[in-house]
């Protein structure tokens, strides 16, 4: 199963993002929504996806949309917190808007809540910090 | 023909491999990624506790990495999250635990063949709940460190 009309593949560097993807996006620079397909790789035993590959995608979306916000500049997770609020479930499309809630010179604060049609499934905050700034 | 070949080499193939127990680790480890998920990003191996420490390993491949040659932070959490969640089940005797959530700092990065190991402890138990803490090390290295709540379901 793919993304809905209007998403395309993200382009995705890092080999454990490639391994688990793809993701998908839509939008432009600064307003962007990332979405995945839940197939049966992500998923526990019980055909619920796995809170690692909720967390994954939460650093690969949040981690996109802070290096659009550092303008490419190299930049890396220093804490994430995660709320598992309900389960998701293999076939379903995930989706999210990352937002950012301040930008500093060396730290960017990002969050994010995750929806199953509509309805909150996942939220994290995150931390990132840009790389050879003090 | 091109069928055999195929055939031969599936049978060919070591099958036992996956549970071998990688170089640096004990004899002993337990393989503890039966599938899904679990499997996809492991293999995760059970190590024998010290103490009130359970000990969990993962063996850094190619597969874990990101694009700036460290360990990426969605796999170091997922590492957590299946020891953590290993630790809660064991506990707590139940046959299913769930996440409720889960908080990681990046210490510092980990590195491709790097032996990592999550240490977790369990902050306190009750009737339905399960807090527990995780030291992700490389050696004496310190990766990540992680905490969590755990429903017992």
């Amino acid at each position: 199963m793919s993304a809905p009309p209007g998403f395309a593949p993200t382009r995705l560097i890092d080999p454990f993002e490639i391994h688990v993807g793809p993701i998908f996006e839509q939008g432009e620079k600064g307003s962007k929504r990332f979405g995945l397909r839940v197939d049966k790789r992500h998923v526990n035993m019980n055909g619920v996806i796995h809170g690692g590959m909720l967390m994954t995608f939460a650093d690969a979306a949040m981690g996109q949309a802070a290096w659009d916000a550092c303008d490419h500049a190299d930049c890396v997770t220093l804490n994430m917190q995660s709320q598992f609020l309900a389960p998701a479930r293999e076939g379903d499309w995930i989706e999210v808007a990352p937002l950012l809630t301040r930008r500093m010179r060396s730290l960017m604060f990002l969050r994010g809540d995750f929806t199953v049609d509509g309805a909150a499934i996942y939220s994290v905050s995150s931390v990132w910090k840009i790389l050879g700034v003090d | 023909m091109g069928v055999n070949i195929a055939v031969q080499r599936k049978t060919a193939y070591p099958v036992a491999r996956m549970s071998e127990v990688p170089k640096g680790l004990p004899e002993t480890a337990e393989n503890i990624s039966r599938g899904g998920f679990n499997q996809h990003a492991g293999p995760i191996w059970r190590l024998p506790a010290e103490g009130e420490v359970r000990r969990f390993a993962l063996v850094v491949a190619e597969k874990h990495m990101n694009s700036a040659g460290s360990v990426h932070g969605g796999l170091l959490m997922t590492f957590a999250d299946i020891a953590m969640s290993q630790t809660a089940r064991a506990v707590s005797g139940a046959p299913m635990c769930s996440t409720v959530s889960l908080t990681c700092d990046f210490v510092g990065p980990g590195k491709l063949g790097d032996i990592l190991e999550a240490k977790v402890r369990v902050t306190r138990q009750t009737r339905t709940m399960v807090f527990l803490s995780a030291d992700i090390v490389a050696g004496a290295r310190m990766v990540a460190v992680a905490t969590g709540l755990w429903k017992i379901t």
